[in-house]
Order: C-alpha cells, then structure tokens, then sequence
C-alpha cells in the first residue's frame, strides 16, 4: 500500500515534491475541466416535541440511511475521580435496556443491516450507525431504545469493566495511543481536556451506578442531535421519529457544560515515553491551534496543507520521498470545543531519529518563515476544497461531520461555506497563521521508542528530555 | 470469461423464495473492451460533481517471484515514481491540485491504482493512469528510496506493532505449503533488500500491459464519454504477452497444524485460526461466506456471543473468510476464513479453543435458524452496498469483478445470492470445512520482561 490505511481506516491524505522549483507538467497533460461546484447538502432542521434537535437530509436512491446522536459531555466532562468513564459508558450503553437483553440489541441492528458504534470523544459521546433503508423502522425502534432506557445492567458492566481493563493493556502496547495520551497531556496539563482513554483506577472503581448518573445527565433530548441521512422522505422521516422518540424527556436538573478555553504558554521540553524493543521511533509535535470557529481556522488549514497535510506536501516530499527516513509522515489540524490542535507525525526507524528530528524542524520554521509558492497555495485550496466533495459521497461521512458541527456549536451550513472560504484564503494569511502556529520553538514534541536511542537524539539540539509514563 | 460454474445447479437444487427483507440494489454500468485487451467499465452516479477510478492489474502477492517476497508492493509503490514523461512528484500534484486523493493497493490476486476527485479533474487522472501503463521511470535512485519506505510501512505495521499482523502474515504462511500462496507478502528485508531495477523493469513488462488491467470510472460521467477518453488515452497502448497463470492448487491438509510465537511488544495473548476455504467459484464457497459472517460479524455473531459473552474468555473476536485483506468474495486462489482472538492473560490457550470448538460444534449440529440466516445476509447486504456507495470504492469492486471473471454483474447480485443459502448448507459446509484437519492455529504469547530485555552490545 501507498500510503496507510491499511486495515479499516483511510486516513485522507495522500503525497509528495520538489518544493523549490517543481519540474514543469508534461506538454500534453490535459487541463483540468471547468469547474463543477458540489452541492451543498439540503440540511432539513427541526426540532422533536421533546425539543431534541434533528437535521435530516434526505437522498433518496442508494438503498441505505446513516443515523448518528451525538449527546454533550464526553471525556473533558467527567469526573475528576472517574477520568474516561465516558469510554466505559460508550462501552455499556448498547449492553442492555428496561425491555432488551445486550444480545436482543446487537440481534435486532444486525438483522436491520447495522452496528451500533458508540464514540466517546472530549465533548460528547456519539451513538451512529448505516442500515437498510428497508428496516428503518426497526432499525430506530432499536436505537430509541438504547438511547432513552439504557439500563447498565450489573453483570453486563462488570464484563465491560474487565475487557475494557485488558483492552487498554493491549492499547498500551501500541506507540500511537502512548504518544497521544502522552501528548494530551502536555498541551492540556491537568484541564481535564488531556483525558484521552481511562486509566486501570478509573476502570476499576466505575460502578454501574456512576454510569447510571452520568447517563442520565447526558442522554437527555435538550442536550442532543439526532442526523439521519439517507433514503426516506423528510416529512415521514419526522412523523417516525416523534413517534420513537417522543418518550425521552429531559431531566430537571441542568445539563454539565464543559467550557474551557487554553493558552499557549507551553516550554520546549521533550517528553519521551520509553518503550522497550522498539524498532522505530514515534515522533509527535504538537502544539495548540485555532478553534473551528477562529477567522484563522482556514487559513492554519491550508498552511498545514502545504507543511505535511497532504502527499505532495514539503514534509513528506522531504522526509519520505527525498530520505526515506518514514512511510508515514503528516500534520492535521484538529479542533474540540474548546481547543485546537496541530500535530505532526512520523514513525521512523531508530538510526535516523535525529536526522528526523531536524528535518521536521526545518520544515516547521521554513512554513513560519518564508511564504508558500502560488502553486502550493493553489494546490492546497483545492485539496481541501475538494475532499470536502469527496466526503459528500458518503452518508456516514456527513452524518459524523454533522454531529461534529453540531457539537462545536456550529450551524449544518457549514458543509459548503468552509470549501467557499477556503478557496479564498490569500498568501498573506496562510503567512500570518504559519508565523503564528507552525514555529517549531512552540512545538511540544513527544516522542515514543527506545529510551536511549531518544535521549542520545535530542542531545544533539540541547532540548532537556522528561520522561512520562 | 467464464461464468459462474455452480449457476446452473443453483436455481434448481437451492431456489427458496427470497426474504421480505431483500432490497435488490443495481447501479446503472456499462463495460467495454478496446483493441489492446484494456477492459473499460463505467457506472453512472451523478449525485456529486466527483468521481472515482480505480486501474486493477492481475498481479499480486501470489505471483512474485521466489527470492523476492514483497516485491508486488514494492513494485506497487514505483508507480508512484514517475515516468519519462511526468517525472517524480507530478502525479501527485496533478491529482491533490485538482482536489483529489490517490492510493494503491496490493492484495493476493490484484494491484489496484485508485483515485478520487471532482469531476473537473478526470481528464488529467485519465492521462497520468495511461501514461504509467505505457513506461515507468526506471530509477535505481528512486528504488532505493520507496525501498527504505516500504521497510519503515513493515516496521510501522508489523515489527513495531504488538500482534504485528501474525493473522495475515504467519497463518498463511503455516497453512500453505506452496511458495505463492505461503510466503511473507510484505517481503522479507532480505529480498526486499536484493531487488534491482531489472527486477522491475521485468515485472513491468510481464504484468503491467492493457491486457492485463481493468480501468473502472465511477461517478458524474457518462459511459460513451468515458469510453471515448479511455480509447484517446490509452488505445494506442500495445497489448503484450504475460505469463500463463501457474498452478495455485495446494496439496491437501492432513492433520491440524499448531506453532506458538513470542511477542516482545504484546501484552495481552491472542491467537489465530485458519481453515482452507473451498474454491471461490464453488457453491460451498458462497456458503463459506455467509457462515464466516454468521461466525463473525459484530456482537450479534456467535462467537462474539460465545466468548466474549457467555464463556467470557476472550476481549475480541474479529475474521471472517479473506480477513483481513478483502470482502468474502474478493480473492482468486486459496485463502482462509480467519478467526483472531485476543484474550486475557488469566485464561489459557486450550479455555479459548474449547469455547470455540463447541461454537463451531453448535454450528455443525444445529445450524442457523432461519432468522439467524436473514438477519446476517440483511446485515452482508448493507455491509456490501456500504461498500459500493462512494464512487472510489464502487470503482475498486467492479475492477476485480471483471479482473478475475470478465463481468461485473456479480457485484450487484451477490446479496442475492447470499440469501438463498440454507440451514442444511451451512451445517454440511461446517461439518465439511470446519474440521480440525483442515485447519491451523498460532497463538501469540506476550515474552515475559526477562526475554524482552535487549543485552547491552546486541541487536533487538
């Protein structure tokens, strides 16, 4: 494979240049053709009787329909005592109800064509799933019931419990999940936003009654979005899901909110966690960045376009297909509710560890410091002008964007109105969010492998190296 | 090509009316040949101004030579390297500049090329697919540096991975007895490290001609357009001769077959079982299908319910027939049905084994009911047409459709098909296939701390 996806999940991004003076393109390489502007989606929204909030789109046709609930408060919501209880609560949640056994549940989707996926993220935990558009009706009586009588029975937490135990045993034996926990916890220090999975303690004190509670406080239709995308008529669509849903009230008490904003006042320090037997080294710079909302937000995108988000981008022209240092070299750009992030990664092997640590800070500083050629602007733009496109082809892909539009308070006109304001982004303003977020002296960098190997790199540049576990 | 061998005796030894639930779904596609043997298959989707392509060769793991396991992909990731007239890094530019993304593939039986991006872009991605089916730039610089990526994508996915894919990899390798069907397909660094640019330039001429390929379009197009861009691009490409597809038949499996591997990065054990599957072009092979997923798929599966549940000595249970390197019906030669199980350090190999052999058990003696049969084939059938909703994906289907059968229908039936499998079926194929003769297991045990202490002087 090209690039990694290998199993299950595609990572958007492809690669590769010269980024100085870029070989002209072939003389009988046809032009692009006039441009064909995607439609944005008719986003239908209402409000249920219980005031759950609803968007619908409806693409009748292709004989599926995707669903998705996204609920507020996820792990940036939980208790100080009970860190990433919202990940055994995702774990718990499809596991029983007043009138359905875990196995009743997981029986009734399947034979409507669909999985329960249940995600617990920083700001909310999101329930989705694609079935056929013949069994929609099944398909929500199953999922109203989830959502609105999950009932954590004892015996099927406790299980969960235990495999969730042995489950982050097994994750911590994978450098990705060390080294975003680790980084998590730099960048947010103790905020509880640094809260990237639960720990063995939390684990082992959750009791079904804490996840009772905090259900109760998060499931609730006034704190809530419900999408439906797919093969159905918005009108009926409506009818049906006042009537499976109309019995989810909301409690009195008032909703937990999350709000925290952060500042970067963070110090270069090396954050090494050691991994025993590594063959390579598992290089994270990570540094706090625009909101979703921020007039720069667009402009970091593309500037990141042109550092490592896509394949023909500097950083993997540079670090893959110049020295084969890596196979895998990016920089995304990502945003929570409260907090925006900019990473950049690369798995290399252990002998060029320092050799990757200058090249990266090189083309860190080089991005802050010098402006992108026009045709790195203009390839940038339409990258993400159009994988935004691209995306629309998927009824899953909009229904999880939808929820995390909806969860970082932002309107469904969003799909359209990024791509527009992305193609007029300007040189001067990819240069002022390259100078403000990509120097390398506010970078955090952790890095994951062989502890000798990181603290004899990172020597070589002076950095003092801590180490976390 | 040929058509399906079992078709005939389908309808009238096994014709049962079909589920209320069917919902047969056919995306309107057209296909055609030119001169040089490039088959051309379209299918209109115009619900986005985008579309998806993917190019299909029929070559794989199977057929590289002996002494250079891995190069398949190796050689997958120089076609990314230029050619004489669109040196290093155009197509890349070319493509993301018109808003799209691009990747490649290698499986067992196929290498497909596939692509992404608005519509406005489809010229250009035509001309780059055609121009790296006419010559490659043959660089030993260039080999030398996708050579040091493809090592770094082995250690990222295998070597610094715990588990490091010992399903994919080392199962086959135990179950098989024969060089295509057995051998490390990711490479060993060795022969990674010994292929030459000549080895390149071979291959290229052996498997990458017209003839050899399937181009699929998928999206804002119409087939007589596409048709006439496919033939200004690529019909004046000349056929070649490739080499005659060798024997893949395995001898038969005598007895099951165990090994046991130390993981120095695993902390949790799992292990992995195997059965050799029946012919893809057999009707036990459609069954194979659907009990690999009456098996397998989700937490409704049995043996999701049986271990992870009942039993409660497993974390996870994933596999399925071709898992993980394809859907059930994607493949050309022998592959397994995969079980992976990852366990607790507290329950043992043979608490594990026993829990599964009385599942299977079940299975044999039992069978599905009828519920149990529609409820998995409605959840294949939204699975499969999952799979063909973006046009990339629809793209990437049809091409080995008609790469390994010379037509697309299938792609569009097979939930059909799928249904019409019965109780007795999957109790005679369980009590045929799911034998412990026909079947090998590895388990993967975490190294404890003392073995997986480097000495000091000595290479990991």
């Amino acid at each position: 494979m090209k690039t990694p996806e290998l199993f299950g999940v595609a990572i958007l991004f492809v690669s590769f240049a010269l980024a100085k003076e870029k070989a002209p393109l072939p003389k009988d390489l046809p032009a692009y053709g006039p441009e064909k502007p995607s439609q944005a989606p008719a986003v239908k929204a209402t409000k249920l009787e219980n005031g759950l909030t609803v968007w619908l789109i409806s693409e009748p046709g292709f004989p599926k329909v995707s669903f998705a609930v996204a609920a507020r408060g996820g792990m940036a919501a939980d208790p100080a005592d009970r860190p990433g209880i919202s990940e055994l609560l995702s774990k718990a949640l499809d596991q029983g109800t007043k009138s359905r056994t875990a196995k009743q549940i997981a029986e009734e989707i399947q034979a409507a064509g669909g999985d329960i996926d249940i995600q617990a993220g920083k700001d909310a935990i999101v329930v989705s799933t694609s079935f056929l558009s013949s069994q929609t009706d099944g398909a929500l009586t199953v999922l109203a019931d989830v959502l609105e009588n999950a009932s954590f029975p004892d015996n099927e937490v406790a299980l969960a419990k235990r495999n969730l135990a042995d489950s982050l045993r097994q994750r911590e034996a994978e450098p990705s999940f060390l080294a975003a926990r680790a980084m998590a916890r730099v960048l947010f220090g103790d905020n509880p936003y640094h809260v990237t999975a639960p720990t063995q303690e939390s684990v082992e004190a959750a009791t079904s009654t804490d996840l009772r509670r905090i259900y109760g406080q998060r499931f609730r239709p006034d704190q809530a979005l419900l999408v439906v995308v797919g093969d159905f008529e918005n009108d009926k669509m409506t009818d049906l899901l006042n009537a499976k849903f109309a019995a989810w009230k909301a409690p009195a008490e008032a909703p937990v909110v999350v709000q925290a904003r952060f500042s970067n006042t963070l110090k270069p320090v090396v954050s090494l966690v050691p991994r025993p037997n590594s063959v390579q080294t598992t290089l994270w710079f990570g540094t706090l960045g625009p909101l979703r909302s921020d007039p720069d937000y667009e402009a970091a995108d593309v500037a990141n376009a042109i550092y490592g988000g896509t394949f023909s981008s500097r950083l993997v022209s540079n670090i893959r297909e110049d020295k084969g240092y890596t196979y895998a070299a990016f920089g995304l750009v990502h945003t929570y509710r409260a907090a925006g992030v900019l990473i950049t990664r690369a798995d290399v092997r252990n002998e060029v560890t320092p050799a990757s640590v200058n090249e990266m800070t090189y083309e860190l500083n080089r991005l802050a410091t010098t402006s992108p050629t026009e045709e790195e602007l203009a390839t940038a733009r339409r990258y993400l002008v159009g994988i935004e496109a691209i995306q629309l082809q998927s009824r899953a892909s909009v229904a999880g964007e939808l929820a995390n539009l909806w969860v970082l308070d932002l309107p469904p006109e969003e799909i359209g109105a990024y791509g527009q304001r992305v193609a007029r982004i300007t040189a001067a303003q990819v240069d002022t969010a390259a100078r403000k977020y990509f120097p390398a002296s506010r970078a955090r960098i952790v890095v994951v492998g062989e502890e000798k190997i990181v603290r004899d790199a990172f020597e070589l540049y002076g950095l003092p190296v801590e180490t976390l576990h | 090509m040929k058509q399906w061998l079992y078709s005939s005796l389908w309808f009238v030894a096994l014709f049962v009316t079909l589920p209320a639930m069917s919902q047969l779904w056919i995306a309107p596609t057209a296909m055609k040949k030119l001169a040089n043997g490039l088959t051309v298959v379209v299918s209109e989707d115009h619900s986005a101004p985008t579309f998806g392509i993917a190019v299909s060769y029929g070559i794989g793991f199977r057929l590289e030579p002996e002494g250079r396991t891995g190069f398949a992909h190796l050689f997958e990731h120089m076609m990314f390297e230029g050619t004489p007239n669109a040196p290093k890094g155009i197509l890349d530019r070319v493509i993301e500049g018109g808003g799209g993304t691009n990747n490649g593939d290698t499986r067992y039986d196929f290498t497909e090329y596939i692509e992404t991006a608005p519509i406005s872009a489809l010229d250009p991605v035509l001309w780059l697919e055609a121009d790296r089916m006419k010559t490659l730039d043959f660089s030993a610089k260039n080999l030398e540096n996708q050579r040091s990526v493809v090592e770094e994508e082995v250690r990222l996915n295998v070597m610094n991975q715990p588990y490091g894919l010992f399903y994919a990899i080392d199962l086959p390798g135990k179950a098989y007895d024969t060089y295509p069907n057995a051998h490390n397909f990711y490479g060993d660094f060795k022969d990674l490290d010994a292929a030459k640019i000549a080895d390149v330039e071979k291959f290229y001429d052996q498997y990458y001609a017209p003839n050899n390929a399937v181009l699929a379009v998928v999206g804002d197009v119409h087939p007589d357009e596409v048709f006439a861009k496919v033939q200004e691009y690529f019909g004046a490409i000349p056929s070649r001769l490739t080499p005659p597809l060798p024997g893949l038949e395995e001898p038969p499996q005598q007895a099951e077959r165990r090994a046991t591997e130390k993981d120095k990065l695993a902390k949790v054990p799992a292990l992995a079982i195997g059965y050799r599957m029946p012919p893809r072009r057999s009707l036990d092979a459609l069954v194979g299908a659907v009990t690999g997923e009456l098996l397998h798929n989700g937490q409704a599966s049995r043996l999701y319910q049986v271990l992870v549940k009942d039993k409660q000595v497993a974390l996870s249970v994933d596999g399925g027939v071709n898992w993980p390197l394809g859907a059930s019906f994607e493949y050309n030669g022998p592959t397994l049905m995969t079980s992976f199980v990852v366990y607790p350090s507290n329950i043992t190999e043979s608490q594990v084994l026993a829990a599964y052999d009385i599942t299977i058990k079940d299975l044999e003696h039992k069978g599905p009911s009828r519920q149990d049969l529609d409820r998995v084939v409605s959840k294949m059938r939204s699975d499969w047409y999952g799979h063909l909703e973006s046009p990339i994906d629809r793209a990437s289907a049809l091409s080995h459709a008609v790469l390994f059968d010379g037509s697309f229908e299938r792609v569009y039936h097979i939930p059909d098909d799928l249904a019409k499998v019965t109780s007795a079926q999957v109790r005679a194929f369980a009590a045929k296939y799911l034998v412990r003769t026909n079947r090998t297991i590895i388990v993967r045990e975490p190294a404890p701390p003392d073995q997986a202490a480097t000495k000091p002087g000595e290479e990991p």
